[in-house]
Parts: structure tokens; C-alpha cells; sequence
């Protein structure tokens, strides 16, 4: 590895300053008198047939400047399925969805216009549950699903089965039917997760030169790009996005929604139109983390050997397909992660119901699958009299284990990260004397997730003051990446220091294609082609600064800001010497940098239906939470946190810190305060912050880190993302923790005290699935 | 009706719905933008400002009930090239904020609380922070700022009162 | 630009309590620290058309501790109250609620006759302290001022608010003791789901009163007639308080009645332990 003196440093935020004073202009803060408000008009009924839309009235309204309904953008956009409308056509599927867009001068004037608009919907019977939707007979929530357009092929379907995947791995049969083992079986439920990101989904969209841009806060400008292009039906290349800070995204913004709106109503004004969620709106139709449904069970010897494991995991996507087609995928990776198993089979099914449609949030389900893993290994060392910490180190994924879908792990990570938790525990140690005559519980638990490496590019521009202009499609969501880790790499290569490289915020017109700020990618997948497009810039500094002092490039390196000669700090010649040579001989230096996943085998014959058969880059946790349950009122005290995280490298520990605190906190949040519950007529009924508590200051404890490096990693540097996989751990290690402090099963979430006093007091029993089959087979479409 | 008060050390007039919150009038008409409208029902602080040096929440505010009044907001708490106010620096040395979109009105919640409360413990601090929601950072970093500030102001106090002995 | 169509919005800042019943009868709507009020569009309520506010009105504003009685006005903030009855011996009851009530900032603001007079605000924290208290209520109508004990206003309100005012608070000072237990969901800035209020009289008799549990608070009498003449163990309390909870709990988003009725044992035993040590909760 190279010398990483100068790249590894717990540089500061650059954007902090004019965040602390106010300055910083976030999308919702850029609405001027000048442009016209867009808002929407909401379905009030989970389900039904509009059977008469008249928007005359509305049209001839004061200030009215456009009117838009689902015929102005036909087109169907989704993930692996086009399923989803901009603005619904003749189908109601979810209590909130938008029909139709009316812009005008001022907000007030398009919601008086709103309340003109003539919408008369024949209701149906909504299906609302998955148990619902997977009944006999079931009404289809899209009735035409045959007909749509299959974006990614391999995934079985079935009407209101929106896709399957699965997998399948050695003789599960055989290893139930062994006579040493004893079978365990866990169910468990979970609800949404909403994000609360502080900025709402905001979307200003104008018609410039016969195209649309559109200014948003999103993660995934290209998506927006792509999706806008796709339902507007506009010819390639007629779409540019551009993103000021976000102000939080954590998943919800990872989907194109009201953007393209904006952009087909200021194609009809010319105007430029702002539509801003209001926080109602926002909660409403809140692309959650999904509701889900797990059985699990295992088959395990009297000496803790899992010989076979089987699972089936109901993930509901709401309305339309969107993130749970993918996300389908994860189930191998994380309920089929941790252990090594003998054999395995999965199933993973996105199912629909005529609820809003869920999304991607941080760690997506794998936060719930490690859940449920992680409780069921606790039931599995109850039933076999095993310690839990014991069963984990024996049985944790190590060198040359094979995973669900046959891919073969590299490299003992797992069990020396517990050998590290124990190591941090003795430092720390417990504090069982706080629960101060509370039940008080303790639980170690282990989580695997992975980088969601795909595509990036990376363009540097060398500017004659020396300093380097980095230019991709990178969105600053808070997490820091683009004002740490990738000014860090980039200043590291080029010998710079890091505010000496420019780093510029997303325009989709200036930087190429990236799949989004997410799923722990940026400073891998970006920082790979920022590094890739600094080894260009290097060649060609080497390559003039040899000529001008006669040097060979092999002997140069670039250190303080200087083309040095090797091991003689403060030779050579300046930076900007070498630049402003360059253009005048040959032109401005450039250089720039790509990358995509390399791809890593599985087993053929294993996985069916996956977007992604194996890790690229996993990344492993180990989760430690001390707890007082007070016996009276339910209430859950977190008393201690630890964790021990898998980071590759970290470039940045201060700033990792940061990532994993404000994870934990909001895994703490989903294991105990956050709720969010489906009303009979299908909305959502926690839509602000009187009703979904998320944790305040007073609920949450300093998270104590150590930060495990040097797992193998094929990122930059040997980097791994840090920022996603905070949360994994936490609903695992909390629930396990509550469960031990109780003595009682916890199978479902959040633990609030009216759940924990009922899972007390007795009230609360384990969740039955009659819509799930006893027998594995026939729980899928195979 | 006219509505007159002082806002960030000028004199300003409003002439609209006195039920206008003071959050849009510092928002839409004067473009301040640093006040944030999240919840807009008092429980997440992002509109905090002071009115007459006490931190409110101008979501809440009928601009109506601020005749009179003097308002700062955070783009008059250090405005122009001067410095931070030292608890805004404290924030930016500690590496604290995150998308930064709750800071605004964490600042003005906080600069008010360590004035009135130079010996504050960690408990006090974190029932003070009870109105001011972060979803990015998980609120411990920023607690230990706010402590270490107060750890340093005391510090300072001493040092000076020994000056002067 | 013209935010709003319709008629221009009538806000009348009163500068006499006669001038704010005037307005009232006249249709305003009272205005005090706006932070109940200043939520009706998000409940899907248009604000008033006609508002009168009680903010110049000085008398409202006033909280005086007299030997016989303490008398709060009704513009009075909760962190105001909080601040004049700190150290006031009997009261710690009350302190605690102004002091645990909402957020540092709501205090603030929100008012002693606003959290009286919002009506659909099961989870008011004043409301319970006072009933423990046996406040009397004090309001100005048009042919005068009017005082009545605050179960009597809780039960009328929704009428007397009409064409009335709340204009102060009176409490006599024969309470030797109090205690204020919230239960939050969270450790703070939540509505609590349920609260525990009592009081004892230098005499011994001790009131107990429940909010955020039924739609409306009130006293517990079954506990009360229990408690009667007993010098009892908080544990002791908690065992009479399972026997005659009485409690219907309302069922809300945050929580099912159930758990509302289920934790008022243990509310009273903190309240009572609360209570000896001489202190709030």
C-alpha cells in the first residue's frame, strides 16, 4: 500500500461554516417570488377507478398557470418492472397518490384551484395487508401487471407477487431431516421506518433551450434524469439535473417522484415551477423502509452446527414495485450472512398492497433481516442450552465460507471483530448498575452488509494556481463524503493539500453517469474514479515536469504541492508551474477516471432472480447493547452502546464517528420509538412529529467505536463505506438485549413501552402467517 | 395591518395577515433563509430565532404578537465576515454538523441556553436540546461541544478574574 | 402579493380585559402564545377570520404569591410560572408541570390559559397539576368576572369559552406538599400518555388527579375516599390505586387505553414517593 501520510486526516467539513450561520441554500431554500408553486392533488382512498376527472373550473381559477394529469406523462418508470405512473391514470393503488398537478403564481392559489378540480373515484375494496394480497383469490392491485414492461429479466412474478427471488444451496431436506438436529423456528414482524430528512423532497424544474432542468434534492440526479426523460417520453439527452446541498436523505431521495412534474409543468408555462412536499405530505407518502414478515428456521446440532437453514421474507413495496424489486435481492447477503450454514434456501418476495409505496432506507433490509437473524440465533442457543457469544464465534462466516448464493468469503473478519468487541468491553466496561432495579439486559450481535459498488466517473481539472477541480456526479447529503474522503483521496495523489481541490456538486451535464450517493458507495465508487482520473493527472505532471528538469518520470512524485524528486522534499518544481507550462504547450491537464463493480462469482445454479448474486464488498458489524426495561411502564433505557465496525480503511475516523453515532441513533429510533401504522382507509397515520417519535437528545448514550481496518476490500485505498451500515446492527442488538433483560420473545418492532408492557404483562403474542405455507416450496413461484 | 419591529438591528415593517408566521415573513419576504420550516408544530426547533433575546420558534409566531419586538436571526448572530459566535465555533472545531439543516436552529436555541446558563451539566444540556430534533448526527458530538464550550468559558472567566486580582 | 383571498383578517391587540370579552363576544378568537392555535392549518382548520390577543394586556401577565393564595394570570408562560414558583414550598407539584410540559421553547410561550382552554388537548400537563391543587378558575364576562372550581370549568368549558375569558388562576396556599409524575413515551418533549398529579393539604387530605388518560382530566375520588385519613406507603398507594382504577383510557396513535389505564399504579406510587421525599417527580 502507498503512503497514506497525507490522505488519511480528520479534516473538517468545508461546508460547516455557512451551515452553522444560516448561509447554506438548500433546494427548499431556493424558491423565489418569481416562480410558480406547484402542488398536488392527493388521492383520498387507498383504492379505486377515477370514473369522472374534470379540471375546467380549476383551469379558469385565479393565478392558474397549468393543469397537468397522468395523459400529459404516459410513460411508466420503476425498478426491474416499469409499473409506476407519474400521476395516476384511471387506477387509484394508494391513499396520498397524486392525480393531478396544478402550478400557479402563488401556493394559496393552486390549492383554491386544488379544491375545483371535479375527481369523482368509485372506491374498491383495498388490500391492504400482505396477508391480503397473498390470499386466495386476491383482488390484483395492478391488474395488468402481465403487461408491463420488464426492465431487468430473471425475477419470477405473479400477480400481486411484484417479484421473487431465490436461492437455494446443498440439500436443505436432507439437513432438516438429519437425526442430530433439533429444528428452531423464529417469525418475526416488523413495521415501516419513515427518514425525517429535515429538507422535504423539493424539486424546481424549468424549460431551458428545449430542455428540462431540474434543481433537486435528491442522491440520485441521474435517476432523476433518467426517470423525467422515460415518463415525459423526451428525446435523449433532455434532461439536466442539478443538486444544491441536501438536507438529509438517508434512502427517501434515492427514487425519482415529484421531480419530473416540475419539469412537465414548466415545459406547459415556460415557467420555472417549485413543488416543496409539505412535512405532512412528505410523511404521508413517505418511500419508507418496508414493512416485512420473516419465518425462519433452522436446523442445528446438539454442538451449535447450523447443518440447514430455510427462510421466507415478505417484503411489502406498497403500490408499485420501486425499491423492494431490488432490495429482494439483499435477503441472500444478510438473512443468509453471518453463519456459515450447510445448506440454504430463501425466498425474498415483493409483494403489492394498495398502501404507499416503500423505498430504500439506509441499510435497507438488511436492518430488519439481521433483526430476525440475530433473534433467531438467540432462540436457537436457548433451545440447545448454547451460549449465545460462544455460538457466534464458533459459527461466524470466516475464510473460504460459502454464502447463500455459493459465493466464498475471503478472510477471518467476523470473529476477531468479536474477539475486538470483548477487548472493548473490558476498556468500557458494563454497566448493569445503572438499570438501578430495572431488568437489565446485555446482547452481542454480528451483521453483514456490502458496498453498493456500480457505476461512477470522475473528471479533474488542473487549474493553473495549482489547485485540482474534481467534477462528478456526487451530492452532498450530509454524509460528508464530498467534503472529506474524496478531497482527502484526490489531494493524497496529487500531493496537495485537501482545500486545495475543488470538489463540484452534481450537474448532470458536466460529469457522467453515476447510480447515486448510497448504499455506502460514494467514497468507494466515486473515490475509485476520482483516484483513477488523479493516476491520468499524475502521468501528465510527471510527463512535462521530466522534461523540464530532466528527470525520469519513474524518479517524480508529488508531494506539497511540488513535482518532487523521489526522497528530496521541496525539489523539483511547482504544481502550477508544471499546469501553466502544460497550457501553453499542449493545454489545460485533465484527467479522468471510471468504475463499476469488477463482479465476483457465485455458485451457478444458486440464485435466481437477484440483481446481485454476491458481495462485491461486504461489510461486517459486530453490536453490543446494555439495557434497563423498567417493569412498570415498558419503557426501554439504552444504557450503553458499543460497536466494533468493519471500515477496510478509514480515511477519516473522526468523521466515521460521526456516521456511526448518528446511525446508531437512528436504528435506536427504529428499534424503539419509530412507528408507523397503515388507518383502515390505507394512509398512513404517523404523518408528523407529535405521532412518529424520532429519539431526542435525552433518549440516546455516546456510541463507543473501535473501528476494525484491514478486511480485505477491493475499494480505493482499501476503503470500505462507512456511513450506510451504522444501522444495521441496531435493531439486532437491541431487541436481543430486550428479549434477554425480559425473558420474553421479542419477534416484532419497535419495542414501545405499550409493546414492551404487553410483551410483560403477556398481551402480546408471537406474529402468526397463515399466508405463509408450511412447507418451503410452496412459498414460491418455482 | 402594519406590523413594525426590529429585525437583526433594523428597523422592519410587514403589511399582510398578522397571523402570517414569523417564519414566512423571515422566509418569503426577506429572504433569510436560515430559519427552517420542518415540522412547523414546535416540535423540532429548525425555525428557532430570538424574539427579545429569548429563543422561540417562529413557525409558531403570529407575526402579529411580534410588534414591538426586536428579532435576530441566525444570519444576524455573526453576520458578515465578523467571527462565529464562539459556540458556533466550537461546532464547526468539533466537526459536528452533518446536512447541517437543524443547525440553524440548533445555534440559536443553544448560543441563548450557554448564556443563561454558564454551569450547565450534561443532563441540563440535553433537556435544553428537547425541542431541537437532528436526524443526521445521533446529538452526543454536538452535547460535547456544547460542554467543552462551557468547560472553555469558565476557563476564560477564571483566567480573566485572575487578571484582575 | 396577495397571500390570501376573502376578507382582510380582523387582529385586535386588547389592551384592557374588557376590550379582549368585548372582541370575544363579538366572535375573535383569543390569541395568546399562538402555539396551540398556530397548528389549525395542520389540523386541517383555517385560522380564525377575527383574532383578539391578550399580549398587551399586563394585568394577565402577572403572577402574585399572597399569604392565603397565589393568583396566575392567564397569559402567563408555563416557563414564567415555573421561574415564580420556584422554591414555593407545596407547589412543586405544578413547578414540575410548567417545567416538564412540551419543550425549553413551547414553555416559552404556551400559556397557563391556553393549556386551560384547548379543549382537544387530552395531555395538557397544567390541567391535572391544578385539579390536584383545587384551583379555581377565573373568568370575565360581560357582566363581570365570574370564579368557579376548575372541575366545574373543565366540564363547562366548551360553553363558557363561548362568551368568556380566562383571565386568572387561583390557588389557596393550604397544600403542604405535591408531586407531578409524566410519562412520555420518550424521555422528554413528548405529550405524556398519562400523568399522575397529587397534592396534599396541611390538613392531610390528599387529592389525586389523572390527565392524558380519558379525553378530559379529572380527579381520581375512588382513590381519593381510599386514601382518606391513611398515612401510606407508596407501595402501599399503588396497591389502592389497582384497586379502584376506574380509568376508561382513550385510545390514540401514540397509545391504546389500555396502557394509559394499566400504568396509573405505578404513577401513583411515584407520585407518592415523589410526594415524601418532598418534592416533584
Amino acid at each position: 500500500m502507498s503512503d497514506l501520510s497525507t490522505t488519511v486526516m480528520d479534516l473538517p467539513r468545508r461546508d460547516a461554516r455557512d451551515k452553522l450561520r444560516g448561509r447554506t441554500r438548500y433546494t427548499v431554500d431556493r424558491v423565489r417570488p418569481d416562480m410558480l408553486h406547484a402542488v398536488l392533488l392527493r388521492s383520498n382512498v387507498p383504492a379505486g377507478r377515477i370514473v369522472k376527472l374534470d379540471i375546467s373550473a380549476a383551469r379558469e381559477a385565479p393565478g392558474v398557470r397549468a393543469i397537468a394529469t397522468g395523459h400529459d406523462a404516459p410513460g411508466l418508470y420503476g425498478i426491474g418492472i416499469a409499473d409506476h405512473p407519474l400521476l395516476a391514470i384511471d387506477t387509484i393503488r394508494y391513499h396520498g397518490e397524486p392525480i393531478v398537478a396544478i402550478a400557479a403564481e402563488t401556493e394559496a392559489q393552486a390549492r383554491a384551484a386544488l379544491a375545483l378540480v371535479v375527481l369523482d373515484i368509485e372506491p374498491v375494496a383495498p388490500v391492504l395487508t400482505m396477508g391480503e394480497a397473498l390470499a386466495k383469490d386476491a383482488r390484483l392491485v395492478h391488474e395488468g401487471w402481465r403487461d408491463y414492461e420488464v426492465l431487468t429479466e430473471g425475477g419470477a412474478r405473479d400477480g400481486n407477487i411484484a417479484w421473487e427471488a431465490r436461492t437455494t444451496r446443498g440439500d436443505v431436506e436432507e439437513a432438516f431431516a438429519r437425526p442430530d438436529v433439533t429444528i428452531v423456528e423464529t417469525t418475526i414482524r416488523v413495521g415501516r421506518q419513515s427518514h425525517v430528512p429535515f429538507e422535504p423532497r423539493t424539486a424546481i424544474g424549468s424549460w431551458e433551450n428545449g430542455r428540462a432542468h431540474i434543481e433537486t434534492s435528491t442522491q440520485v440526479p441521474w435517476t432523476v434524469r433518467n426517470v423525467t426523460g422515460r415518463v415525459l417520453q423526451l428525446p435523449p439527452g433532455r434532461v439536466r439535473v442539478t443538486v444544491p446541498p441536501v438536507g438529509g436523505g438517508f434512502g427517501l431521495k434515492f427514487d425519482a417522484t415529484i421531480e419530473p412534474i416540475t419539469a412537465l409543468l414548466a415545459r406547459i408555462t415556460g415557467r420555472t415551477v417549485v413543488i416543496e412536499n409539505s412535512r405532512q405530505e412528505e410523511m404521508a407518502t413517505c418511500l419508507c423502509r418496508e414493512n416485512a414478515e420473516i419465518l425462519i428456521r433452522s436446523a442445528v446440532t446438539a454442538d451449535g452446527e447450523i447443518a440447514g437453514r430455510e427462510a421466507v421474507v415478505l417484503m411489502d413495496c406498497g403500490a408499485y414495485g420501486g425499491e423492494q424489486i431490488f432490495l429482494s435481492t439483499m435477503t441472500a447477503h444478510t438473512l443468509g450472512g453471518n453463519y456459515r450454514v450447510g445448506a440454504m434456501r430463501l425466498v425474498s418476495r415483493a409483494v403489492y398492497t394498495n398502501t404507499p409505496p416503500n423505498g430504500a432506507f439506509r441499510a435497507c433490509n438488511g436492518v430488519y433481516n439481521t433483526f430476525a437473524l440475530e433473534r433467531h440465533t438467540d432462540e436457537i442457543c436457548q433451545a440447545l442450552d448454547l451460549d449465545p457469544l460462544a455460538f457466534r464465534k464458533k459459527n461466524v462466516l470466516g475464510d473460504g465460507d460459502l454464502g447463500a448464493t455459493g459465493q466464498v468469503f475471503d478472510g477471518d473478519v467476523l470473529k476477531p471483530m468479536l474477539e475486538r468487541m470483548d477487548t472493548l468491553r473490558a476498556t468500557t466496561g458494563t454497566l448493569e448498575e445503572k438499570a438501578d432495579g430495572r431488568l437489565y439486559g446485555r446482547a452481542t450481535t454480528v451483521g453483514t452488509w456490502f458496498v453498493f459498488v456500480g457505476p461512477s466517473a470522475a473528471t479533474i481539472n488542473m487549474n493553473a494556481d495549482g489547485s485540482a477541480t474534481l467534477v462528478t456526479s456526487g451530492v452532498e447529503i450530509g454524509s460528508g463524503t464530498m467534503m472529506q474522503s474524496l478531497p482527502q483521496m484526490v489531494a493524497g495523489q496529487l500531493g496537495l493539500s485537501p482545500d486545495q481541490v475543488v470538489v463540484r456538486e452534481a450537474d448532470t451535464d458536466s460529469a457522467g453517469l453515476d447510480v447515486g450517493v448510497g448504499g455506502g458507495r460514494t467514497t468507494v465508487s466515486i473515490g475509485a474514479a476520482s483516484i483513477g482520473a488523479a493516476a491520468e493527472v499524475r502521468d501528465k505532471l510527471f510527463g512535462f515536469a521530466s522534461e523540464l528538469l530532466q528527470t525520469r518520470p519513474e524518479e517524480l512524485e508529488l508531494v506539497g504541492g511540488r513535482v518532487a524528486i523521489k526522497g528530496r522534499p521541496g525539489s523539483g518544481i511547482a504544481v502550477s508551474t508544471v499546469v501553466q507550462h502544460a497550457q501553453t504547450v499542449s493545454g489545460p491537464i485533465t484527467g479522468t477516471g471510471s468504475f463499476t463493480g469488477k463482479g465476483v462469482p457465485s455458485m451457478s445454479g444458486c440464485a435466481f432472480g437477484h440483481f446481485i448474486e454476491a458481495l462485491e464488498i461486504p461489510i461486517f458489524v459486530v453490536h453490543e447493547a446494555e439495557v434497563a426495561v423498567d417493569p412498570d411502564t415498558g419503557h426501554v433505557e439504552v444504557l450503553a452502546y458499543r460497536v466494533v465496525q468493519d471500515v477496510g480503511r478509514a480515511l477519516n475516523r473522526r468523521a466515521i464517528m460521526g456516521q456511526i453515532q448518528g446511525g446508531v441513533v437512528q436504528g435506536l429510533g427504529y428499534a424503539l420509538h419509530e412507528a408507523v401504522t397503515i388507518a383502515p382507509d390505507g394512509r398512513i397515520r404517523e404523518d408528523g412529529f407529535e405521532t412518529y417519535r424520532v429519539p431526542l437528545a435525552g433518549d440516546v448514550v455516546p456510541v463507543v467505536a473501535d473501528l476494525y481496518e484491514g478486511a480485505p476490500s477491493s475499494g480505493p485505498l482499501g476503503t470500505k463505506g462507512a456511513g450506510e451500515v451504522p444501522i444495521l446492527g441496531v435493531a439486532a442488538a437491541i431487541g436481543c438485549a430486550v428479549a434477554n433483560a425480559t425473558g420474553k420473545p421479542v419477534r416484532e418492532l419497535p419495542l414501545t413501552p405499550p409493546r414492551v408492557l404487553g410483551l410483560l404483562k403477556g398481551r402480546e403474542t408471537s406474529p402468526e402467517f397463515p399466508h405463509i405455507a408450511a412447507s418451503f416450496e410452496a412459498n414460491t413461484l418455482a | 395591518m402594519t406590523v413594525t419591529f426590529q429585525l437583526n438591528g433594523e428597523r422592519c415593517r410587514f403589511h399582510d395577515d398578522p397571523m402570517t408566521p414569523l417564519l414566512d415573513v423571515l422566509r418569503r419576504e426577506q429572504f433569510l433563509t436560515g430559519a427552517k420550516g420542518v415540522c412547523r408544530e414546535g416540535f423540532c426547533g429548525a425555525s428557532t430565532v430570538h424574539v427579545d433575546g429569548e429563543p422561540v420558534m417562529s413557525c409558531l409566531k403570529p407575526i402579529g404578537l411580534v410588534s414591538g419586538c426586536s428579532v435576530t436571526t441566525i444570519e444576524g448572530l455573526s453576520s458578515g465576515d465578523q467571527a462565529l459566535d464562539p459556540l458556533q465555533a466550537a461546532f464547526e472545531a468539533a466537526d459536528v454538523v452533518q446536512c447541517g439543516m437543524c443547525f440553524p436552529g440548533m445555534v440559536m436555541s443553544l448560543s441563548a441556553f450557554v448564556r443563561d446558563n454558564p454551569h450547565a451539566t450534561r443532563p441540563q444540556i440535553k433537556a435544553a436540546m428537547s425541542g431541537n430534533i437532528c436526524r443526521c448526527t445521533g446529538y452526543e458530538r454536538i452535547i460535547d461541544a456544547v460542554a467543552d464550550h462551557l468547560e472553555r468559558q469558565k476557563a476564560d472567566v477564571l483566567t480573566k478574574e485572575a487578571a484582575h486580582v | 402579493m396577495d397571500m390570501r383571498d376573502g376578507p382582510e383578517r380582523m387582529f385586535l391587540s386588547a389592551a384592557t380585559v374588557a376590550e379582549a370579552v368585548a372582541a370575544r363576544r363579538a366572535g375573535a378568537a383569543v390569541l395568546a402564545g399562538g402555539t396551540w392555535t398556530m397548528r389549525d392549518p395542520r389540523r386541517g382548520v383555517s385560522l380564525p377570520e377575527s383574532v383578539v390577543a391578550l399580549s398587551r394586556i399586563a394585568e394577565l401577565q402577572r403572577v402574585e404569591v399572597l399569604d392565603g393564595e397565589i393568583r396566575i394570570g392567564a397569559s402567563v408562560t408555563h416557563a414564567a410560572l415555573a421561574g415564580a414558583l420556584s422554591g414555593l414550598a407545596g407547589f412543586e407539584g405544578l413547578a414540575a408541570a410548567a417545567t416538564g410540559a412540551a419543550n425549553p421553547a413551547i414553555r416559552r410561550v404556551a400559556t397557563v390559559g391556553g393549556n386551560l382552554c384547548a379543549i382537544d388537548f387530552a395531555a395538557a400537563d397544567l390541567v391535572p397539576a391544578l385539579l390536584a391543587l383545587d384551583a379555581g378558575i377565573e373568568l370575565a364576562l360581560a357582566d363581570g368576572p365570574r370564579l368557579l372550581p376548575i372541575s366545574d370549568f373543565l366540564r363547562e368549558r366548551s360553553e363558557l369559552l363561548k362568551t368568556a375569558l380566562l383571565t386568572r388562576v387561583i390557588i389557596r396556599r393550604d397544600v403542604a406538599a405535591s408531586a407531578h409524575v409524566r410519562l412520555p413515551l420518550r424521555k422528554a418533549g413528548d405529550y405524556p400518555v398519562a400523568i399522575v398529579s397529587i397534592a396534599q393539604s396541611t390538613d392531610g387530605a390528599i387529592r389525586v388527579a389523572v390527565g392524558s388518560v380519558e379525553p378530559v382530566a379529572r380527579r381520581w375520588s375512588a382513590l381519593e375516599a381510599e386514601l382518606a385519613g391513611k398515612a401510606l406507603t407508596p407501595e402501599e398507594a399503588q396497591a389502592l390505586a389497582e384497586k379502584t382504577n376506574d380509568f376508561i383510557g382513550r385510545d390514540g396513535i401514540e397509545a391504546e387505553g389500555w396502557y394509559r389505564r394499566e400504568v396509573l399504579p405505578a404513577l401513583v406510587r411515584r407520585a407518592f414517593a415523589a410526594l415524601q421525599k418532598g418534592g416533584a417527580a
